[in-house]
């Protein structure tokens, strides 16, 4: 894995050599930009639907091993 | 004829004039995959006793007028897609047992149209991959094979090498599949099929289990231009649900079909001849260029002078993407989750990744986690990005001569399974000729155009204009036409 990563690496490198002063990193991947919607409750009231692939289930709670001491 | 070597056009007509109903062809489609399947592994789950059902509802709704644009046609359906009660896996142990309780857009668009869905097919591990030798579900095999060494197996391409395995072989009259570096157009091209991958944010990419958000694109893998033109139409439309879809009309893309390319300036790319490319190759992207120039369409060399980054600026933007978006598998919410007795949260989540994620998704996820840290963001991701928008300058600079720009789709022809597979980046430059489009956001369109020396088919690909795909279109059936490609698979229905 270890030398894969680094060929890999090593690979990517030759970016370096492309002149990019004063170009604006691209983002996105679309043109258009980013629509604003109304901050307005879309959905909810799916609770089973969340749990329902949950691994641990612990009432209406995802179950997880003990975080707090 | 066998029901399953109807084109997808030829099987609408059939069902509307009520030659066949949709129970006998999504039949026909089931007995296919129970022979053929578990030799191509093309699908993941086959889910027969929903089709049949599906397929009657779709007979009565026929029967009381309510026919949609794609009533009754059977197709498989990329496992990247969230199928609601249907179990979704996208290729990874991790979510080998995720049952979503919702449907994605595009699968929910070609349900309201009336489709019937066999199954999920097959794809790399996350759909990282150009083999299909990712998956955790197992290989899938091409089902075409070299005329002088029929032994070897071949892959189907990747990431949507189920999809396009499925629709060669005539198990499935189409398929969606994605495409985030050329994931449509290289298995479509390794399997002699056509795939379009439109312009980013033609089609949601809500309920798709995501992998590189800026450039992954579902589109349709079929067995004709006007095939996949079908399909498109009825994946396309803006979706609130997916804050990068394109708000904006979706055309009759199969009328484009027809367009003639008279007058048409096609862009030959100069740097798309590289070193080592196969004589083969080469000799048919002349040929499909002189078929276009025999059509009234005008040739005119460009540069895309960037188009050596592509890929390095491709491999640090889609692992860091990946790194973010696969960070969500963590073994608490949904998939799999490993842990030992007196495991802390940590031990869960490091026991759960490591046993989930195969190991390119491993090698993608540290890349992209190590491109995105505090010291190396500006030197690696920040110059992928600044790269990435001169290779978009590029395209833009090119549309001001011409109106699409055809090159090869692949450096070569399918590859043995044991081929090519000790190498990561000698994998990667599969997608040299198909990952500047998913850089650019544009169009490009996979079009079978010939056979090499071994019998394996071969594709020629069009670039076009962001939201242009009926060009596109019109300049890929014009190609279609002339190959006139009529050279099937060993392994297939009714062979």
């Amino acid at each position: 894995m270890q030398a894969e990563l680094n060929g890999i690496l090593g690979w990517i490198e030759q970016l370096q050599a492309v002149p990019t002063e004063g170009v604006e990193p691209m983002a996105g991947g679309g043109a258009v930009s980013m629509r604003m919607r109304e901050d307005v409750v879309t959905d909810g009231g799916i609770r089973d639907a969340i749990l329902a692939n949950a691994p641990d289930r612990e009432g209406d709670y995802f179950g997880v091993p003990k975080v707090v001491e | 004829m066998h029901p399953t070597d109807f084109t997808l056009r030829g099987a609408i007509e059939a069902l509307t004039e009520g030659t066949i109903s949709a129970e006998e062809l999504t039949r026909a489609h089931l007995d296919a995959i129970e022979r053929l399947n578990p030799r191509l592994n093309a699908y993941i789950t086959v889910t027969a006793e929903q089709a049949l059902e599906q397929a009657k509802a779709s007979d009565e709704r026929r029967r009381q007028g309510l026919a949609g644009p794609l009533e009754g046609v059977p197709l498989a359906i990329k496992d990247l897609f969230c199928t609601k009660g249907v179990r979704t896996t996208a290729g990874s142990r991790i979510l080998g047992n995720f049952v979503p309780p919702y449907e994605s857009t595009v699968s929910a668009n070609l349900l309201r149209d009336g489709a019937v869905f066999l199954g999920k097919a097959n794809l790399d591990e996350f759909a990282m991959g150009s083999s299909n030798a990712t998956s955790a579900f197992g290989p899938v095999e091409n089902p075409w094979s070299r005329r002088n060494d029929p032994e070897t197996k071949l892959v189907p391409g990747g990431s949507s090498g189920g999809s396009a395995a499925a629709v060669a072989a005539r198990l499935a009259l189409g398929a969606t599949a994605t495409d985030t570096g050329g994931s449509i157009r290289q298995p479509a091209a390794f399997c002699g099929v056509a795939g379009i991958k439109p312009t980013y944010g033609r089609c949601s990419r809500f309920g798709i289990v995501a992998f590189a958000s800026s450039l992954d694109q579902a589109g349709p893998v079929a067995r004709t231009v006007e095939d996949c033109a079908i399909l498109l139409r009825s994946m396309s439309g803006f979706d609130p649900k997916d804050s990068t879809s394109a708000d904006v009309p979706v055309p009759d893309f199969a009328a484009a079909c027809t367009r003639s390319v008279k007058g048409l300036r096609i862009g030959v790319p100069k740097e798309y001849r590289i070193e080592g490319m196969p004589a083969e190759i080469e000799a048919l992207w002349r040929q499909g260029l002189e078929w276009l120039r025999d059509a009234g369409a005008e040739l005119v060399e460009i540069s895309l002078p960037h188009t050596k980054y592509a890929l390095p600026t491709y491999y640090i933007v889609a692992p860091a993407e990946a790194s973010s978006n696969l960070a969500r598998y963590d073994g608490v919410r949904y998939g799999l989750r490993v842990e030992e007795r007196g495991d802390d949260l940590t031990d869960l989540y490091e026991r759960t990744r490591a046993a989930g994620f195969g190991a390119e998704v491993k090698r993608r996820i540290m890349i992209g986690t190590y491109v995105l840290s505090a010291g190396y963001y500006d030197a690696y991701y920040l110059k992928a990005q600044k790269v990435r928008a001169l290779i978009k300058r590029d395209f833009d600079q090119a549309w001001d001569k011409v109106d699409a720009i055809v090159t090869p789709a692949t450096p070569s022809a399918a590859f043995g399974m044991n081929e090519k597979t000790d190498d990561p980046v000698t994998m990667y430059l599969n997608d040299v000729f198909t990952v500047t489009a998913n850089l650019a956001g544009l169009p490009g369109l996979a079009v079978p155009a010939g056979l090499d020396a071994q019998g394996l088919p071969l594709g020629l690909q069009v670039i076009g204009r962001a939201f242009d795909e009926e060009t596109v279109f019109a300049v890929g059936a014009a190609l279609e036409r002339s190959a006139n490609f009529t050279a099937l698979p060993a392994v297939r229905v009714g062979a």
